[in-house]
């Protein structure tokens, strides 16, 4: 289990954490969601003793890592696949970890052969590809069977096979009843493998909520229906459904009637409709109206206008 | 790459989760070894000072050899020093690179998350760049004697002074090996660790002790280089015992040592 409590940090007069509590339970994964510039990294180099917080305190299994004796096997981790000597090779990187646990040289190239780096152990790792560096980390966060695992983006870099080992590997933990917690910001990756959100932005808590029940905070299941007559079938709707908005020229979506209610609504008033469907519930829909306006560092959609011609 | 696996593969059930505080230190002072020698520069460091040594003293005892230019009763370990603190500025070299690596490349961010008690890693870091560069530095010295003597049997091999030269040469490359150990701690920067080494040991003392202002001299004189060179060849400022040589270079070591150290105990891996 991962116990945050009033979490803190300032960088000068800059709150990159602030006042932040959450609890990563064990047997679920847990996906640590927010936008650049959150505090998500911050706050888990905090949570791995790397970073001291202003105030506040993290705890994992009950204990500071800081003061841990030998902490993999508490809590396996990986922040970022680049923070690695270039010059040593993968499994020389494993064998000083080891050596720090008194594990078994046996145990390096288990988990080599775990990632599915046993043929490039003895390769240098400026040599390796960024998913290889992922693995190579993965691996090392596996080395002392922790309780506790912790990943910042473990995805990045690595192909479609791998986001699916990440993907097995990480259901596998909390199956087991380890504590997972992954920070991503891909939400159609954290909607297939997470059972449990924490969401912050700005370094404060939005959201520590289940997957199911922040789809649930959505508003009800909605329908999209394309129509050479949105106009007359708004009207038609509007008495029945909780809303009715148009989402494109033709198009309209609806919320609180079911798509068949919507099609013989349609039928009886002799409306023609070219599509009909229910719209996908998705994470990232959740995520991006939980987090308007709590993104540090946004950019901006410039949009191209009719002056573009004009100027020609 | 193979096919990875998504099956359990427990570590050793055996291996103990809470080690006591000794077998840590113990642990740490392997794995830092293991750091140490499982990068190249380390070994071309070590290459170069080898070689260059040996280049020196053949062509020393070359030209002692052929000229003849040997006072009665001269030995090997005249010049041993030289060469000594010649190739104490590679060892210094390898001292902060050995300390700034992990700084320079983020590896310090595992190196934590396995070694979380920073107490413990910066002893046994300390520990093992230092014994390692010393023991290189005074094995280099008493090559350069061996290699000296070999070349021009006329210079003698005189153990009491050879003792003592290795004795100094140990002493100096341990306090300059801590030197630049503590400034890579503290500046966290290659570049600006190994300059900041070279200039307190090489350059400042050279450069204040020829500038025409007495504050200069004063200064040059405190200046570890200065001390170095004192403790190894025996040409020290006018006043300056050995002793004194000893406590400015100790001081100077374990002052940088404690900024170096208070750095990583008190503020963030790596900002």
């Amino acid at each position: 289990m991962i116990t945050v409590s009033h979490l803190t940090k300032d960088y000068g007069a800059v709150r990159a954490v602030d006042d932040l509590s959450f609890t990563v339970e064990p047997g679920k994964v847990t996906g640590f969601l927010g936008p650049n510039g959150a505090g998500k990294s911050t706050t888990l180099r905090m949570v791995l003793g790397l970073d001291r917080p202003t105030s506040g305190e993290a705890l994992v299994a009950g204990r500071r890592c800081a003061g841990l004796a030998a902490p993999l096997h508490v809590v396996g981790a990986l922040l970022d696949a680049d923070a690695m000597h270039p010059g040593r090779t993968g499994r020389g990187h494993l064998r000083v970890a080891a050596t720090t646990h008194g594990l078994p040289r046996r145990r390096v190239d288990e988990v080599l052969d775990r990632v599915g780096l046993a043929a490039a152990g003895q390769r240098r790792i400026k040599g390796y590809s960024l998913g290889m560096r992922q693995r190579l980390g993965i691996a090392a966060a596996l080395l002392g069977d922790p309780e506790v695992l912790v990943f910042d983006e473990p995805v990045n870099g690595l192909d479609v096979d791998g986001v699916r080992w990440i993907r097995d590997l990480l259901r596998g933990f909390a199956d087991e009843g380890r504590t997972v917690l992954v920070s991503s910001h891909l939400m159609s990756e954290m909607q297939l493998v997470a059972d449990q959100v924490v969401v912050i932005g700005r370094g404060r808590l939005v959201a520590d909520v289940s997957v199911a029940e922040m789809l649930r905070g959505l508003g009800g299941a909605r329908v999209r229906v394309r129509t050479p007559d949105p106009d007359r079938l708004s009207v038609a709707l509007a008495a029945d459904a909780d809303d009715v908005t148009r989402s494109g020229p033709d198009e309209l979506e609806v919320t609180g009637l079911a798509a068949p209610a919507v099609g013989d609504r349609a039928h009886a008033l002799g409306i023609a409709v070219h599509h009909l469907s229910d719209v996908e519930q998705s994470l990232e829909r959740a995520y991006v109206q939980l987090t308007e306006g709590a993104a540090e560092y946004a950019g901006r959609t410039t949009t191209i206008t009719a002056t573009a011609g004009a100027a020609s | 790459m193979t096919s990875p696996s998504t099956t359990a593969a427990p570590a050793d059930p055996s291996t103990p989760t809470t080690p006591s505080s000794p077998t840590v230190l113990a642990r740490t002072l392997r794995a830092e070894w293991q750091r140490l020698w499982t990068v190249r520069t380390t070994w071309l460091f070590a290459a170069a000072a080898l070689l260059g040594t040996t280049a020196m003293a053949l062509l020393a005892g070359h030209d002692a050899r052929g000229v003849g230019q040997t006072r009665p009763g001269e030995t090997v370990w005249e010049g041993a020093q030289i060469m000594a603190l010649l190739g104490l500025f590679v060892l210094l070299a390898t001292a902060a690179v050995s300390t700034t690596a992990d700084h320079a490349t983020g590896g310090i961010v595992p190196t934590l998350q396995w070694t979380p008690r920073r107490a413990v890693l910066l002893t046994a870091r300390t520990g093992v760049v230092a014994v390692t560069t010393t023991v290189l530095g005074v094995a280099l010295a008493l090559l350069a004697g061996v290699v000296l003597h070999a070349m021009a049997g006329q210079l003698a091999l005189s153990v009491d002074e050879g003792t003592d030269t290795l004795l100094a040469v140990a002493y100096v490359d341990a306090s300059g090996a801590l030197l630049a150990i503590g400034l890579g701690l503290l500046l966290r920067s290659t570049a600006g660790a190994v300059v900041a080494a070279l200039a307190l040991m090489l350059v400042l003392p050279l450069l204040l002790g020829n500038f025409p202002f007495a504050w200069a001299q004063q200064v040059a004189d405190v200046l570890p280089g200065t001390s170095a060179i004192q403790l190894v060849v025996g040409e020290g400022p006018a006043g300056h015992s050995t002793a004194d040589a000893r406590m400015i270079l100790a001081g100077w070591a374990l002052a940088a040592l404690a900024l170096g150290w208070a750095r990583l105990l008190r503020s963030d891996a790596d900002r």
